[in-house]
């Protein structure tokens, strides 16, 4: 039992003076998805053939590196921030909650790196 | 992680007492009702009262005190105005958060289901406890900051237009049917301020004769506090005063992104 | 007793109410270095003050010239010579400054096109001494101003860090020879019995129009603070001044704001007639509350009511078109729609006149101490205790109220009391022990009800009592019918040692509670009907057809009350003060009230 007073319990540790940005990077990248995503799909039906070729040289082409490496980057970037903001809703536990957002973060940013490279490793060597 | 499972004591027996109407009643409908009594070590029981409604009032709010006056004297509830102006009777009704005295019970089908508000401590029947919802409210100091001093002898002018902002967001009667509506209170209702209490904050940032706006910027601009707010949109939904909680959050959203560019 | 234990505290003042007027004067003697607490039985934006709709009243002369003489002409025309011209005095001059102190907390006040708080006319409300035009008085935030205030009021005691007891009863005060030491109340969320002592305790617990069947008023509006003044022994003031608004919504009893008679809404019978100009040729719709409420029971009575049963009357506001009714009148627009069914951009709202507002309470004068009788001296000040509100009876209302006026009267002395309180008592001063018995007779009071086994509901005994007093104490009152009333509620009194409760709990026990506000209703009720039977003439809000003129010769006076424990009435009378508090006005003599 707490025997604080209601309002210092909800004034708590005060205001963290952020969030705006959080929430600015979810809209911005949420609208980065809107126009990379159809891109991505729209590209991938007007290749038509979906061998493992044409797709290796579709994405070595420079537009097409530089699009699809944007767009990894933002899947993933959009993906830690709504995963925070799930993580935050439902993980009231403080430990538990660091804890799943470190293993969400690096998780992400592995995919996020390794994509990006992969990308590029095609784009620049050729080497399938 | 928020709590899934519950204890024990908030598992309700569906199968509580059932009043049935006097006999040569006509028009009879049936009201479960949620019944706590803190004092019992008996679970939350739903009891079934048959109201003869060709003898009671037509809102919800009258049948519930028919039941007290005629049946069962010990339901309790909290009610005062009986026009909607108090805010004394947010309860669930038929699964909507809304207050007893201004729902027609002719507008809900069937069995009418009435709980207290959603995801509160109950103190006792219908009545929750509503202590960290004033808090809340209190937090966002709702009261006129200035630094330019009034005049001695005379209003501080405000524009027609100016007031007309200001006219819906202060009709708020501080009844908690939209912040028990909302599921991002529901789970924390300890840090996200909720829907009245930023409804509260927006009706003096868009005061034009405050001036410590910025402050109460700075006081929201929280992940908790503020950004919780995931446009369920539950809030305008239940509010029985057809005010809009989520236009105002996200209008102070749209102020705190504003003075960053 | 000893099953009951105190939780004690100390403060310097305490005020019983969270309404407009416990909240100005807690707020004020937060702000003045005292220490307070304010008891309240609901959270303080439940309170009545909440659904006043209109406005409030003062001579700012934003939309046309105006005077607060003229308004004090007006108020005491409007009480029927029966108000006191110092108190009266005292109200309208202090008035403008109140309402601009309102607006500096940040009242939403509705605009003029200059951006002045905005005034409508409003009944009885008229300029150069009643010889002028009506008068725009009333400032208004829209058709919720009480709202507006009360949430106002509610944010400067927040702002102030005012100390609140919420949902805790007051049962009685603590009476030691004489002088009020405090009082107990129950904490609703747990059943524990706390004892405030403090060297002034303020009444602001409003009206008692749940003594009738259909008013109104809130549930809550149950007199509390009147029921222990008179458990206490002191006397009730002029309580056979009950108003009954024109307006209130056929069947619900829910109000319609005279404000829609203020925007220009026009009342008619049957056969579609304006009928007030025949009662009213001047002020029409907007004459005084009494006026108009007769006029219509007349109309009711002569066969020319609306409605299958022909008992009730219409308020027009379709004319007004759509654009005024959403701006001016937006609140009763959805009252009218939920209670009546009834769009008021086309249809008539069903009315009746309803219980409303009671002019009388508590004697007090103008600092808000209350005062009684005692060896000859009317106006004897009870050490420690002090009313304001609709509870008190100051009298600026006299035998009728004006619209608007009430809001004023709960800022005015709501602010008056916290400031005289600032004057006579002494911060932190220390406080007497208390004598053995203190608190015995609330510990009785909720020792006898928590275990009270009899054959009759509570909710049988109050409607049998609120029965008697809507049919014996209407609009209309005759001797016979009174007497019978007298004798009817008599027994409805008697009834009262057969009450049972049934529920035993301690947590939020509200069969209890509501059997502790029918004892208090019980008194004032019989303090009414009994007053009522007892003045013997028409003056205001009292028309006897047995006597049907003012007489001023004899009863221009106010009438004082005492009820014992059996519920007997004994009655004196206190003289009205005819007489200014200072000479920046001249005393209003008596005349015909004509509007």
């Amino acid at each position: 039992m707490s025997l604080q007073s209601p309002l210092g319990k909800v004034l708590g540790n005060g205001a963290a003076k952020e969030g705006a940005g959080h929430w600015w990077a979810q809209r911005v990248s949420a609208v980065g998805l809107v126009l990379l995503a159809p891109w991505f799909v729209m590209s991938l039906i007007a290749l038509g053939d979906l061998s493992y070729v044409n797709i290796v040289s579709w994405i070595a082409s420079p537009v097409n590196t530089v699009l699809l490496s944007l767009l990894v980057l933002t899947v993933s970037y959009h993906a830690q921030l709504g995963l925070q903001v799930v993580v935050e809703d439902y993980v009231a536990h403080k430990g538990i909650r660091m804890l799943t957002m470190l293993v969400i973060n690096f998780t992400l940013l592995v995919l996020g790196v390794l994509g990006v490279f992969s990308v590029l490793r095609i784009a620049l060597t050729g080497n399938h | 992680m928020a709590q899934f499972s519950l204890p024990a004591n908030s598992v309700v027996n569906p199968n509580g007492n059932v009043h049935k109407a006097p006999s040569g009643a006509k028009d009879v409908r049936s009201f479960r009702i949620y019944r706590f009594d803190p004092e019992s070590k008996d679970k939350p029981r739903i009891d079934t009262y048959e109201v003869d409604m060709g003898s009671c009032g037509p809102m919800v709010l009258d049948a519930l005190i028919k039941i007290k006056n005629e049946v069962d004297p010990s339901l309790t509830f909290r009610r005062s105005c009986r026009e909607g102006i108090c805010g004394s009777c947010a309860m669930n009704i038929d699964g909507v958060n809304t207050l007893a005295c201004t729902k027609a019970s002719a507008e809900i089908k069937g069995t009418v289901k009435i709980y207290p508000l959603p995801h509160m401590p109950v103190i006792k029947d219908l009545v929750p406890d509503l202590t960290n919802f004033y808090a809340q409210y209190a937090s966002v100091k709702p009261w006129l900051q200035t630094r330019t001093p009034a005049p001695p002898d005379q209003e501080r002018l405000q524009s027609k237009q100016d007031q007309e902002k200001i006219d819906r967001p202060s009709a708020c009667i501080l009844c908690a049917c939209c912040s028990t509506s909302c599921p991002s209170y529901w789970w924390n209702s300890d840090k996200y301020l909720g829907p009245a209490a930023l409804l509260a904050a927006y009706r003096w940032i868009i005061d034009t004769r405050d001036e410590a706006t910025g402050e109460r910027l700075d006081e929201l601009e929280d992940p908790f506090r503020l950004y919780r707010c995931h446009t369920i949109m539950n809030c305008a939904e239940a509010c029985p005063k057809d005010l809009n909680p989520a236009r105002a959050i996200a209008e102070i959203k749209r102020k705190i992104a504003e003075r960053k560019q | 007793m000893s099953a009951y234990e105190f939780v004690d505290h100390s403060y310097d003042v305490v005020v019983v109410g969270a309404g407009g007027a416990g909240l100005r004067a807690t707020f004020g003697l937060a702000n003045s270095g005292l220490s307070v607490a304010c008891v309240t039985k609901v959270f303080p934006t439940r309170s009545h003050t909440v659904a006043a709709q209109g406005g409030i009243s003062a001579a700012l002369g934003n939309m046309g010239q105006d005077d607060w003489r003229w308004h004090m002409y007006d108020t005491v025309k409007g009480s029927d010579w029966l108000g006191d011209q110092d108190a009266i005095e005292f109200m309208c001059k202090e008035a403008p400054a109140a309402i601009l102190e309102l607006e500096h907390y940040g009242l939403p006040f509705s605009r003029t096109e200059e951006g002045k708080i905005y005034q409508r006319p409003f009944g009885g409300m008229t300029t150069q001494y009643g010889t002028g035009p009506a008068a725009q008085r009333t400032c208004a935030a829209a058709d919720r101003t009480g709202h507006a205030m009360l949430h106002t009021l509610y944010q400067q005691a927040l702002k102030h860090e005012a100390q609140f007891f919420i949902e805790y009863f007051a049962v009685d005060l603590i009476m030691e020879n004489g002088e009020c030491r405090g009082v107990i109340a129950i904490d609703m969320s747990t059943g524990t019995i706390h004892r405030f002592r403090a060297h002034m305790v303020v009444l602001a617990t409003g009206g008692y129009g749940r003594a009738y069947f259909s008013c109104t008023s809130a549930h809550t509006c149950t007199g509390d603070g009147g029921g222990m003044v008179l458990r206490a022994g002191l006397p009730m003031q002029d309580m056979e001044f009950v108003q009954f608004h024109p307006t209130g919504i056929y069947g619900s009893g829910c109000l319609i704001t005279e404000g829609a008679r203020g925007e220009g809404g026009i009342l008619r019978n049957s056969k579609g007639e304006a009928f007030m100009e025949r009662y009213a040729p001047s002020a029409k719709n907007l004459a005084s509350r009494d006026v108009v409420s007769r006029a219509m029971t007349i109309e009711i009575r002569e066969g020319r009511g609306v409605g299958a049963e022909s008992d009730h009357i219409f308020l027009h506001l379709e004319h007004l078109g759509a654009k005024v009714l959403h701006e001016k009148l937006p609140g009763i627009s959805e009252t009218a729609k939920i209670f009546a069914g009834v769009d008021v951009t086309k249809q008539p709202i069903p009315v009746l006149p309803t219980v409303h507002y009671n002019m009388g309470g508590i004697p007090t004068n103008i600092h808000g101490e209350v005062v009684t009788l005692r060896d000859g001296n009317p106006d004897s000040v009870v050490p420690g205790l002090m009313a304001v509100g609709e509870a008190a009876c100051v009298s600026v209302h006299g035998a009728n109220r004006l619209g608007s006026n009430s809001l004023l009267d709960l800022v005015i002395f709501g602010r008056e009391a916290a400031r005289h309180c600032a004057e006579v008592v002494k911060p932190g001063k220390r406080h007497k022990p208390l004598a053995a018995d203190a608190g015995d007779l609330a510990i009785s009071r909720i020792d006898r009800y928590r275990n009270a086994k009899g054959g009759l509901k509570t909710s049988q005994v109050r409607l049998n009592m609120q029965r008697v007093m809507q049919n014996h104490a209407a609009v209309f009152r005759t001797g016979d019918s009174l007497q019978e009333g007298v004798e009817k509620l008599d027994k409805v009194i008697g009834s009262f040692s057969d009450v049972s409760v049934s529920d035993r709990g301690l947590v939020w026990n509200t069969d209890l509670i509501e059997t502790l506000e029918l004892d208090n209703l019980l008194g004032q009720a019989a303090a009414t009907i009994n007053s009522a039977l007892n003045r013997k003439e028409s003056r205001g809000a009292h028309a006897r057809e047995d006597f049907p003129n003012r007489d001023d010769a004899n009863w221009m006076k106010h009438t004082l009350s005492w009820v014992n424990a059996q519920g007997k009435v004994s009655i004196d009378t206190r003289p009205v003060h005819m007489y200014t508090l200072t000479d920046d006005v001249e005393v209003v003599p008596p005349k015909a009230r004509v509007y």
